[in-house]
């Protein structure tokens, strides 16, 4: 396959690197334009400054966004680890009828577009009287992120040779035991990946917040909605800071993955 | 024994299965109710009706799909040979690579969008680059129009279609393309006779996955069409909370999950012949 004209192979590589850049460059271009003196968003900055950021960390608005986002980012991720690991342990070990239709309605949020599932929930919130509420909101975002985890989950239980645990039993080891000593340090980076990217997921949401968060404001909601509204440079400081979280957090996760040396199963 | 491992495993989903039931089946199933329910009066369609009735749906509805359809095809002219070079780089190459296309993959969507306003914007990069080099005088608007939310659609949804793509193109076997090669079939032939069939099932299904996702879309049309392109997610949130018609969202709802269901049910047949299994 490497075969081809010089320059089939310069046209090809043209494409690919158009792909890269298509995909990249939008964000590359919004960290400088964070640190513009100016309020019209022109490429490049005029000049340099930290305005933007000092709105943002001034403004106690901003301030509570982050803070709730965090708040429900925190619980909910835990929650869907605790709750979609131990549901992607049952089903992989398990033996019981209609796994592959319990795993389908596990994977379901993945699935149903998020706009419907908010819908949904506004109504059912609604319904119960829990619309605008910060039970309603974690909830939410727990059901939205299990998926996620039982993807990352399922692979690493799948790969773990279920003889070990036998052994473990066979040797009169209790259940609980075995998931503490056994079965968990040997999941243990797969574990921090599927936190990670839970907790991303719910940080990062915006279209079920949107519709159900009533007064509480998360940082994409905020941010939502004032792109609706009119462009204010403070959002380039705010997404800048979102890459910067989020590259910080995927390095964390390829260097837990790559030590134990997973990266390459989790990431393709 | 028997009875036992008729349950075995159960109790580890049993929580979890608790909560879906409550706070995810129960939703949707009531919001299926309000579609197809008239208080007193039990099953109704008339929620359908007043949807063909109302031209502003149908014009949305052949919106939505003619710009899922355009962001799909403009996916796979971008994706297919950016997934096809990857896979002629060295391990290196690739790495760097495939980092470069799962990173934007985890960056917040609404960052993204965001940072087409930047690039795209009358000020932006790449119309002082159009202006720049004579190509136009006047800058060229790309936001609050389609072509704005095609473009942003299309980056958004790229990585979907390149990481699929990108998995089935290296497990193809190179002494398969070695052997066409030395039965003497020329590059072109080798290509699209023996590797491009190989890839096609990965390519089916990454483009369907594309086309649903493009379907329930709402943070990008909603920025980057500024209220001008109207696409079927941003008609449900004006049917909840602008004009609050429950039974009429419920109803265009039931209409897209239906659609999103079956097209999914096509991707998983492919993904499984994708993957071979």
């Amino acid at each position: 396959m490497t075969g081809g004209s010089v320059w089939t192979r310069r046209g090809l590589a043209a494409m690919g690197i158009f792909g890269l850049v298509f995909l990249t460059v939008p964000l590359v271009i919004v960290i400088p334009m964070s640190f513009s003196s100016a309020r019209a968003l022109t490429f490049p900055p005029p000049s340099l400054s930290l305005r933007w950021y000092e709105t943002f960390f001034g403004d106690p608005r901003w301030m509570e966004a982050m803070w709730t986002s965090t708040f429900v980012a925190a619980i909910s991720s835990v929650a869907a680890l605790i709750l979609g690991g131990l549901a992607a342990y049952g089903l992989r070990r398990g033996t019981f009828k209609g796994r592959d239709w319990a795993e389908g309605n596990f994977m379901a949020p993945l699935i149903v577009p998020t706009i419907i599932v908010a819908i949904a929930l506004y109504l059912g919130l609604a319904k119960v009287g829990l619309l605008g509420s910060l039970v309603g909101l974690v909830v939410a975002h727990t059901l939205l992120n299990v998926p996620l985890v039982m993807m990352v989950l399922g692979v690493a239980i799948r790969e773990f040779d279920q003889r070990i645990e036998q052994v473990a039993w066979s040797l009169g080891a209790s259940w609980s035991y075995t998931m503490r000593k056994v079965v968990l340090p040997n999941l243990a980076p797969s574990v921090f990946a599927a936190w990670i990217f839970a907790f991303i997921g719910s940080f990062d949401e915006v279209i079920v917040t949107s519709f159900i968060a009533g007064k509480y404001e998360t940082v994409p909601k905020k941010m939502f909605n004032e792109l609706v509204l009119e462009v204010n440079p403070t959002i380039t400081a705010v997404a800048t800071l979102l890459i910067a979280f989020t590259v910080l957090a995927l390095a964390a996760v390829a260097f837990v993955l790559g030590r134990a040396g997973k990266l390459k199963e989790t990431v393709v | 024994m028997n009875r036992a491992s008729r349950l075995e495993g159960f109790g580890f989903i049993a929580p979890l299965l608790v909560l879906m039931v409550v706070a995810f089946n129960a939703p949707i199933v009531y919001m299926l109710g309000l579609a197809f329910w008239e208080k007193g009066r039990g099953f109704t369609l008339e929620h359908y009706e007043g949807l063909l009735e109302a031209p502003v749906y149908l014009r949305v509805l052949g919106n939505t799909m003619r710009i899922a359809l355009i962001a799909t095809i403009a996916n796979i002219i971008i994706g297919y040979p950016l997934a096809h070079w990857m896979r002629g780089l060295g391990s290196r190459g690739r790495m760097i690579a495939l980092a470069l296309v799962v990173l934007p993959f985890w960056v917040s969507i609404l960052v993204r969008t965001y940072a087409w306003i930047v690039v795209l914007g009358n000020g932006g990069i790449v119309n002082r680059a159009l202006q720049w080099s004579g190509l136009t005088d006047a800058p060229v608007s790309f936001l609050y129009n389609e072509l704005g939310v095609t473009i942003g659609m299309a980056n958004v949804l790229l990585p979907f279609l390149v990481l699929p793509l990108f998995a089935a193109m290296i497990r193809i076997d190179d002494r398969l393309l070695q052997a066409a090669a030395s039965l003497g079939a020329p590059p072109r032939t080798i290509f699209w006779k023996v590797y491009f069939p190989l890839t096609l099932p990965a390519l089916a299904a990454g483009a369907l996955l594309v086309f649903i996702l493009c379907l329930g879309f709402y943070v990008t049309p909603a920025i980057l069409g500024g209220g001008r392109v109207p696409m079927i997610s941003n008609l449900l949130d004006t049917l909840i909370n602008q004009i609050p018609r429950w039974e009429q969202a419920s109803a265009i709802s039931t209409i897209l999950l239906i659609v999103t269901l079956v097209i999914f049910a096509a991707y998983r047949r492919l993904d499984r012949k994708a993957s071979g299994t």
